[in-house]
């Protein structure tokens, strides 16, 4: 597992002995800690007692599934055949009364998103940004060439652990091309998280194939050198308008002279709005900004290391791992995505609605979490 | 410039005459070295990866048509079916992957409008009983249940697997504590009992007696939360499809089926409540109730009503609503 390049022979083995080890026996884990929590499921801390290992363990509440049983086992097999050091996979699922447990390697760092919130504000600086840029990179050349859309990148979904180890994870929406034997020529259903959702996706013309996950993947690359995603301050109808009518944002602003040509161009040519125009992933892999990027265990290393400093209040740490509670609410989200757009269909007094929902939500003023729960919540 | 010094690429037969020989070379090679072995598999896992992107396309293109055509007419021609099927726990994930899509596309390919994959299948029928014991085995269960799927799609095929001692052994892994594959099996058990409707209800019906007293006992009185709610939902799946109406009546004619899913709608689960409901209106609008069916219903009449007063869906639902209105009012004005 240490070894990232050419490891992935070391990789599989030791996967396979893994998937061996862990039963699927309740008694054999104990939750210790809650580190997420979203409408439907929870993440917890937890000891694999035979072994002693820590891992995470999601519990979805299947009885708050009502109709998309069948979604869950799809989500579940994914995650059970993927194998690949940038991506996390399922150790094992059973079920625990009307509970799904799903077995997860545990990310002792919480997502980039989480580490730029409680200390890179302002995002962070170049050669991080391009090692983890570069290993969720490989996990979408990955996904890619396994038929897999994943729908959903972005920091929130990028789990870092103490090791230097970047992985992306949830696969709450990823859709299937091949599925049913034919290549799909293009989905049609409306999954993700707006911010970052590609403009092909929002206006529901002519669907969306795996460029989809180009357009996200640029977003995140904005969202990494800023410490938000763009327009991710705004009401959800405004997000939605200004990706389907604003010019595609870049790295253009007087902040952004920090950041190198190469690495402004990379950007550039993922958030193309012809999904024709952007590059697949793996060409995009081959983009010089990923020449001669330094190991991830020494960029994420330095990154976490700089935590220390930069965190003043910081008596729980676990706390961090409170991030992770938005997986959980965005794949809860899928449902109210797509119910909601299908009513609403761009019918701007249904959007202007919702919006109003988010003002109401802060004048409450009991939000303290991120953006995109905020956005989450005109959902519920 | 670099172009111009590569090799001629291989045609969709030569890459499946390859593959094929590379699988009977891992299939009867067992004694060469580790390193070797690692190789050949790297290699065999390439050319899997190469058909899959000819059947399938890749991001960059589509695949074409002629070329499907081809590879098909080589990939039964040869029995490479039944080696890739034979080989596949001995190859690696990617590979397994890549060969359960590629199993799955040649199902639906046409050569000269013939479906050659079910006549091959046809003949070949012998490779279900491999697919289907592939439950056994958890590393390869995901990988074959997903083919046999594919392959029952076929009619003849899906009736050799509904009438073959097979059909017993699926209430068991329906039940394995694996998640995904307990649900694997569940989506296959489906597909047999629904897809090809007159084959259904004509197995249905040879098969009534011991079908029915292994799914109630089996899954409907299970202690697994997902069983019971997969195995109601289905069972008023097969009940309300026209094709088994002769079914649904000796069904719903029956005590014994009455109380279980009186008890299943007694459940603490509002999703196998709702699931249980509409198995039990069926009893209720059986027009010729038997007296001891109709005897229960009476004798539990202010619970029934009662329970069914506070059985809601979370959303509208103008169906639900109808079908309930008219299940209290049957059971309101029964004497």
């Amino acid at each position: 597992m240490r070894k990232r390049e050419g490891g992935r022979r070391e990789n599989r083995s030791w996967r396979s002995v893994v998937k061996m080890i862990f039963s699927v026996k309740e008694e054999d884990y104990k939750l210790t800690k809650e580190i997420g929590k979203g409408a439907s499921a929870t993440v917890y801390k937890a000891i694999y007692l035979p072994l002693e290992k820590v891992v995470a363990v999601k519990c979805l509440d299947l009885e708050r599934c009502n109709s998309n049983l069948e979604d869950i086992q799809r989500e579940a097999q994914t995650m059970s055949l993927i194998d690949h050091p940038n991506l996390i996979s399922a150790y094992c699922s059973f079920v625990v009364k009307h509970y799904l447990w799903v077995v997860m390697p545990f990310m002792t760092e919480g997502s980039c998103s989480h580490l730029m919130q409680i200390a890179y504000t302002e995002g962070f600086e170049e050669p991080i940004i391009c090692s983890i840029l570069k290993e969720t990179l490989k996990a979408l050349v990955y996904l890619h060439g396994e038929g897999h859309i994943h729908l959903d990148v972005k920091a929130g979904n990028i789990l870092l652990d103490n090791s230097g180890t970047v992985k992306l994870g949830d696969f709450g929406v990823s859709a299937f091309m091949f599925d049913h034997g034919d290549r799909q020529r293009s989905r049609n259903s409306f999954v993700g998280t707006p911010c970052w959702m590609a403009p092909e996706i929002l206006n529901r013309v002519n669907g969306y194939d795996f460029k989809a996950d180009i357009w996200s993947f640029g977003i995140t690359a904005l969202e990494l050198a800023h410490g938000h995603a763009p327009f991710s301050k705004e009401p959800l109808m405004k997000v939605l308008m200004r990706t389907l009518e604003n010019a595609p944002p870049g790295l253009d602003y007087d902040r952004d002279k920090r950041f190198s040509k190469s690495f402004k161009h990379m950007v550039t040519s993922c958030l193309v709005k012809d999904p024709t125009k952007r590059p697949t992933a793996q060409k995009l892999l081959k983009h010089s900004f990923f020449k001669g990027e330094k190991h991830p265990e020494i960029t994420v290393k330095k990154l976490l290391a700089g935590l220390v400093d930069r965190i003043q209040d910081d008596d729980d740490s676990q706390l961090s791992l409170r991030r992770m509670a938005s997986i959980e609410l965005e794949a809860l989200s899928k449902n109210e995505y797509d119910q909601g757009i299908s009513v609403w269909n761009f019918n701007v007094e249904d959007l202007n609605n919702h919006s109003s929902l988010v003002i109401h939500e802060d004048q409450e003023g009991h939000d303290e979490s991120i953006e995109e729960d905020r956005n989450l919540k005109n959902w519920q | 410039m670099k172009g111009l010094f590569k090799s001629k690429p291989r045609t969709p037969p030569e890459l499946v005459r390859l593959t094929r020989e590379h699988l009977i070379n891992v299939d009867l090679n067992t004694s060469i070295s580790d390193a070797k072995r690692e190789e050949k598999l790297a290699e065999l896992g390439k050319l899997i990866r190469d058909l899959k992107i000819i059947l399938y396309g890749n991001s960059e293109s589509e695949p074409i048509p002629d070329a499907c055509a081809q590879l098909t007419q080589e990939f039964f021609k040869g029995n490479t079916l039944r080696l890739l099927i034979v080989c596949l726990p001995k190859l690696n994930l990617e590979a397994r992957k890549d060969a359960t899509q590629i199993v799955a596309n040649l199902q639906r390919q046409q050569v000269q409008s013939r479906l050659i994959a079910s006549e091959y299948l046809e003949s070949n029928k012998d490779l279900m009983d491999i697919l289907i014991g592939g439950y056994d085995n958890m590393d390869i269960a995901l990988h074959y249940g997903s083919m046999l799927r594919e392959c029952i799609r076929h009619q003849s095929i899906a009736r050799y697997v509904l009438e073959s001692q097979h059909m017993n052994k699926f209430f068991d892994y329906i039940q394995l504590p694996n998640f995904d594959i307990a649900s694997d099996a569940f989506a296959t058990f489906k597909e047999l009992l629904t897809r090809h409707k007159s084959t259904v209800a004509d197995f249905l019906t040879k098969n009534y007696d011991w079908f029915f007293a292994a799914y109630n006992t089996k899954l409907l009185e299970s202690d697994n939360y997902i069983t019971i709610r997969q195995a109601s939902k289905l069972l008023g799946d097969i009940l309300l499809d026209r094709s088994n109406s002769s079914i649904m009546l000796r069904y719903v004619s029956t005590l014994d089926n009455l109380m279980i899913l009186m008890n299943l709608l007694r459940k603490s689960s509002k999703n196998i409540q709702i699931e249980a409901f509409h198995v039990f209106k069926l009893f209720v609008a059986n027009e010729n109730r038997p007296p001891e069916i109709e005897n229960i219903l009476i004798k539990n009449r202010s619970k029934l009503l009662r329970l069914f007063s506070d059985l809601k869906l979370d959303k509208d639902d103008e169906q639900f609503q109808t079908d309930k209105g008219q299940v209290i009012k049957v059971i309101e004005e029964m004497e």
